[in-house]
């Protein structure tokens, strides 16, 4: 599904230019479930970014669902956003004027996806989530784990290739986490692939392979037996 | 342009911002608000000074003879110059292609007496082609013809004033009327648009006032129309060679300017044009600075919205919103902002005229309203106006990388 090859990325910080991807090489088969690890300076958020087609590559090759990326105007990058990739954001991201169900229709708002349609399958993205009697509830009215679950009903509606989960937990208690790593491993369960960045283990012990980022570098990358969250539920 | 999720976001982003909406707003609304009351005040000055002069033919030339101030041709200053009919026969055979209608004018006061009812009025003698030159309306019988003309008769045409005093409501057709103790047969009632004192006239054929008054054949002015479909060049053209060649005729002096004075409604038209002109000009030049400032302000107001939705659009475009939808949204929401406002301040001010107006009772400023194409013209410039108030921030919005809303941590 994704295939990197000697990915490099530096930032420039005024006169210095800061190395963060040192040549990654990574690959991730359909319907993996990934734990993307490190501290805060390995460079996995800036992993994610480039995966997510939020930033670009300086040198090395990504192919997406055999799509090579590269060269991408905006509206390329939008497209293809909108046609591969879900994200799940730490700070979960909703629009706030937007009720639940609206949020969950947004991205097929920039699919064109017809009006009735949209309404139709963002309530059955919703009740996937089991939150089908909030659909009409703002953001301020969820709780931070109800958000987290619009969030990713958001994020699957699209039917993406990859759902990118940047922290998902990192704003939960870890009951909420819990809950939200089971609804994740429930819609990794069903076929999807699934990258989720995270710097607590527990979390990354819910997945079912783990990355290890140190220094721009992968350090480990080692399949693990799952620990399913429907345990501490 | 008509998804209704578009209008949904911009309703919501205006409900949010109730308060900065509306400062913003109303200075556009204010200077739409100005233009119109502005061009609504310079219409009712045109109107007013063409209503001054309409009681007139707008292509009419006056001719009026005076006393030379100049010696000239061995006739000394002082002199008193005399129209005849010769000048409207020759006027006539000189220029057939340049004159439409010609009369001679002659003025007399008169003691008219009906019955018990006498009242002392102007008698104007003029020839038939009168009734044109000076658009007098008829309301009852007919204006003075070639007929009463070559015979002489004794007939009249009354201004309604006089046939209020003399008639009152008793019928005038038809009826003889003493004007020094001459009877004159009553053959027309007239109005005029220009005012009542001309409605205190008579009005009587020329021939018959020249016969009465010694058998002259003395002219005390010719009043005529020139070719309608001249221009202000060939207008002016035409009554300088008129002036040339009455003043060869009469022996005054080419610079004498007091001997024989034409005076051409075109010149005064032309002058109050350009006057208008330079008003309307004026008015549209202060209102496009006051709407620079209004839509400087709409401008603000969006970068302002840009800014405070920056995670929003970033998320916006990680789900999949491609640049240009980003800015249909900022834009329509500037262009929306921007008419809303402005056609506020159009109806309002368009309410003002439409009140006001009518109450001010002043010679020079009648019927202030603007006309469609203006308002027509003014909501163009808005719709454009918001366009451009909304072009920078929306390209500002466009160019927001969706890695900001991922940089939450």
């Amino acid at each position: 599904m994704i295939q990197i090859k000697n990915l490099h990325k530096s930032y420039k910080m005024g006169s210095n230019s800061l190395h963060v991807l040192k040549g990654i090489d990574f690959s991730v088969e359909e319907g993996e479930l990934v734990a993307i690890m490190g501290s805060s300076g390995s460079g996995k958020s800036t992993l994610l970014n480039i995966l997510g087609m939020l930033d670009g590559a300086d040198s090395g090759d990504y192919v997406l669902d055999g799509v090579p990326i590269e060269n991408l105007n905006e509206t390329k990058a939008a497209q293809y956003r909108n046609k591969f990739l879900g994200f799940v954001f730490q700070s979960f991201n909703l629009i706030n004027y937007k009720n639940a169900m609206e949020n969950v229709a947004l991205p097929l708002y920039y699919q064109k996806v017809g009006r009735k349609e949209r309404q139709e399958k963002a309530l059955k993205y919703l009740g996937q989530v089991g939150l089908k009697e909030w659909a009409t509830h703002l953001p301020s009215e969820l709780s931070g784990g109800q958000k987290q679950r619009v969030a990713i009903a958001r994020a699957m509606a699209a039917e993406p290739k990859v759902l990118l989960a940047d922290e998902p937990t990192g704003a939960l208690d870890s009951k909420t986490s819990y809950e939200v790593m089971d609804l994740i491993q429930k819609i990794n369960d069903d076929g999807n692939t699934i990258l989720v960045v995270t710097h607590e283990p527990d979390i990354a012990d819910m997945c079912k392979r783990i990355v290890h980022l140190k220094d721009g570098v992968i350090v480990e990358d080692k399949k693990i037996k799952q620990v399913r969250a429907s345990a501490y539920v | 342009m008509f998804d209704r999720d578009i209008w949904v976001e911009i309703f919501n982003s205006i409900k949010n911002n109730k308060l900065r909406t509306f400062l913003t707003g109303f200075s556009v609304g204010w200077g739409i608000f100005i233009l119109v009351v502005l061009l609504g005040c310079v219409n009712a000055m045109t109107n007013g000074f063409h209503g001054q002069f309409n009681d007139d033919a707008t292509n009419s030339i006056f001719i009026r003879p005076g006393t030379t101030s100049k010696a000239y041709a061995g006739f000394e200053a002082e002199r008193r110059i005399q129209l005849k009919n010769d000048d409207i026969e020759y006027i006539r055979k000189s220029f057939p292609d340049d004159f439409e209608n010609i009369s001679g004018r002659m003025f007399r006061r008169t003691t008219a007496r009906y019955k018990s009812e006498t009242g002392s009025y102007t008698v104007q003698a003029v020839h038939p082609d009168f009734q044109v030159i000076e658009k007098t309306i008829i309301t009852q019988g007919r204006f003075i013809n070639t007929n009463d003309l070559v015979s002489g008769a004794k007939v009249a045409v009354i201004g309604r004033k006089v046939k209020e005093d003399l008639f009152k409501n008793e019928a005038a057709l038809g009826k003889f009327v003493e004007f020094n103790g001459l009877p004159f047969r009553v053959i027309g009632v007239f109005t005029d648009d220009g005012d009542d004192n001309a409605e205190r006239g008579i009005l009587a054929p020329i021939s018959t006032y020249q016969r009465i008054y010694s058998n002259t054949d003395n002219v005390d002015q010719i009043a005529l129309t020139y070719n309608s479909s001249y221009d202000l060049t060939r207008a002016l053209e035409f009554s300088g060679r008129l002036e040339t060649i009455l003043k060869r005729r009469h022996k005054v002096a080419p610079k004498d300017q007091a001997g024989i004075r034409i005076w051409n409604y075109a010149e005064a038209f032309s002058d109050i044009n350009n006057f208008t002109g330079i008003l309307d000009t004026g008015a549209i030049f202060v209102v496009m600075l006051l709407l620079t400032a209004g839509v400087v302000g709409i401008g603000n107001i969006m970068v302002f919205t840009v800014k405070e939705r920056t995670k929003e659009i970033g998320v916006r475009k990680a789900l999949g919103a491609k640049p240009i939808q980003i800015i249909k949204l900022v834009l329509l929401e500037s262009v929306f902002i921007t008419a809303l406002s402005g056609f506020i301040g159009l109806l309002i001010a368009s309410g003002i005229l439409a009140g006001v107006g009518p109450l001010i009772e002043a010679p020079a400023f009648k019927n202030p309203s603007v006309d469609f194409s203006t308002v027509l013209i003014a909501t163009i410039i808005l719709i454009i106006a918001g366009f451009f108030a909304g072009l920078l921030p929306a390209m500002k919005a466009a160019k927001i990388k969706p890695i900001v809303a991922l940089n939450d941590k």
